[in-house]
């Protein structure tokens, strides 16, 4: 059932993506002031958007953990932010690219770059946290904490172009602005890459989800064989 | 005995045995000394390229003083049994943790106070000229690290890679809080005031409440019996 | 400009594609582990309850 959800995710979230790279590079025209290279918004901002998401989920399933004590929801988590992490990584590097052509530059100390670093920094923390504990309880405990804690950071990277104007543009999105400072058709395409991109992430968490519980059986098998 | 009273008593313990001590005094101010010997170094000291890093640098030393603080706060009641002690009194986890930030934030400010009158000799800085906005940025800071170290040590006190995990974790939640002490120091380095600057004293404040009511709010988490 | 733009922008699909296919063949190397893992301890606690 699992396997079938996975490959039903990843195969429809393919479909959508190979449908966007072709409108991407060969339906939608240059935009006027950055020519060809503005094409890398259609990765850039959806996989910030979906790994901030993650974030997010993943702190309420921390949550919901610390209220209920279900392993499910920390292991979920921990899947949701490992995904999410990939995807912070992307909007990272592939933002840098961009801005050496913009800006000129590899990188520049702007809020929101900032924030998103750091961000990426405590989910790694988040990570190295969770190898260190082995014992369950502990780890799903402690791993929530920092997840709650995290989030804050999350909130400033997602409200730093509101509040702090630098290098980094503003809000283009229409749900941010109301309308009228992105093309309707490119940010039609936006949003569906970003349906594509979050289906890809999807079908990685319930991969990696299966791995926690394969992980957690293996745990309970050796308990039972005293090993 | 409510929150506060209880948590001014694991405060005054702590303070109590530090000065009695000195091991997180010592440690930490040593280590900020040292730093700055080897920044007066690395760094010519003329005054004016001074007031537009002096920031960065000072608050470099105190968060990575402020690491060996922290990680001694919760540390210390591990040998015979003091945490799980202290864990199953009456004292709440909330108050504990606060006590303990308590304990961080007096022992932060003097190494921060100390090292500050070093920063001010090796690059000379008069402090004296905006002595009340500068003590509120300190103020403001210094809490804000002091209750995200409280908690993280708590967080980190069993773990076998402690002395790793704390920084690795603390350091990039304290970004914003460093970021805003840093702006604010250049600042009155290159003698604007402080009211200049005052999104970044709201964003000290607002830190420092979200942190603080968060660690509050998952002090029983963290601190399991 | 035009082809510094285009090279800069494939270099950066180039990167967004490199980031997940790494995470995918790690992740992918992982359930193996797992697996063989699975298998062996199941194959364990089936020995130690014949004997």
């Amino acid at each position: 059932m699992r396997e079938k959800l996975v490959i039903a995710f990843a195969v429809i979230g393919a479909i959508l993506l190979a449908y966007n790279l072709y409108n991407i590079f060969l339906v939608l025209p240059d935009e006027v002031a950055q020519g060809y290279m503005y094409r890398i918004i259609y990765f850039h901002v959806p996989a910030a958007i979906v790994g901030m998401l993650g974030y997010f989920v993943a702190m309420t399933l921390s949550v919901l953990y610390l209220a209920g004590g279900d392993l499910r929801h920390d292991s979920l988590a921990a899947s949701i932010v490992e995904v999410s992490v990939v995807f912070s990584l992307v909007n990272i590097v592939t933002g840098s690219i961009w801005a050496r052509v913009q800006w000129g530059i590899w990188w520049t100390w702007d809020y929101r770059l900032t924030s998103a670093l750091v961000c990426v920094l405590i989910f790694s923390g988040y990570l190295m946290l969770r190898r260190a504990i082995d014992e369950p309880t502990q780890r799903a405990r402690l791993s929530a904490a920092l997840t709650i804690f995290g989030c804050v950071d999350v909130v400033i990277v997602w409200k730093s172009i509101e509040w702090f104007r630098n290098n980094h543009p503003g809000p283009v999105l229409s749900i941010r602005t109301g309308g009228g400072k992105m093309d309707p058709a490119m940010e039609h395409t936006l949003l569906l890459n970003m349906l594509a991109i979050l289906l890809v992430g999807v079908a990685l968490v319930l991969v990696r989800s299966w791995q926690e519980s394969t992980a957690r059986e293996i745990d309970s098998l050796r308990r039972t064989a005293h090993v | 005995m409510n929150l506060l009273t209880q948590a001014f008593a694991v405060a005054r313990k702590d303070l109590a045995i530090e000065l009695r001590t000195k091991e997180s005094l010592n440690a930490a101010g040593s280590f900020a000394i040292v730093i700055l010997l080897i920044f007066s170094f690395a760094f010519d000291s003329f005054a004016d390229e001074m007031n537009e890093f002096g920031g960065g640098l000072l608050w470099l030393v105190f968060a990575f003083a402020g690491a060996l603080v922290f990680n001694r706060g919760f540390a210390r009641e591990l040998p015979n049994e003091c945490l799980d002690t202290l864990l199953a009194s009456p004292l709440s986890a909330a108050a504990l943790v606060l006590g303990k930030a308590f304990a961080n934030f007096v022992t932060l400010l003097v190494v921060e106070f100390v090292s500050m009158l070093v920063f001010g000799i090796f690059y000379s800085v008069d402090w004296s000229s905006q002595a009340g906005g500068i003590a509120l940025v300190f103020a403001l800071t210094t809490w804000g690290v002091s209750i995200l170290g409280a908690v993280f040590g708590a967080l980190t006190v069993n773990l076998r890679l402690r002395e790793l995990m704390l920084p690795v974790i603390i350091y990039p939640l304290m970004m914003p809080i460093l970021i805003a002490a840093i702006e604010l120091t250049d600042a009155v380095l290159q003698h604007h005031s402080v009211g200049s600057q005052i999104q970044w004293v709201r964003v000290l404040v607002a830190s420092d409440i979200v942190f603080t009511a968060l660690a509050w709010a998952l002090a029983d988490t963290i601190l399991v019996t | 400009m035009d082809a510094r733009n285009f090279t800069f922008m494939f270099y950066g699909f180039l990167a967004a594609w490199l980031i997940v296919l790494v995470y995918v063949v790690s992740l992918a190397r992982r359930g193996a582990r797992l697996s063989k893992e699975l298998e062996d301890v199941k194959h364990l606690v089936a020995t130690t309850h014949k004997n």
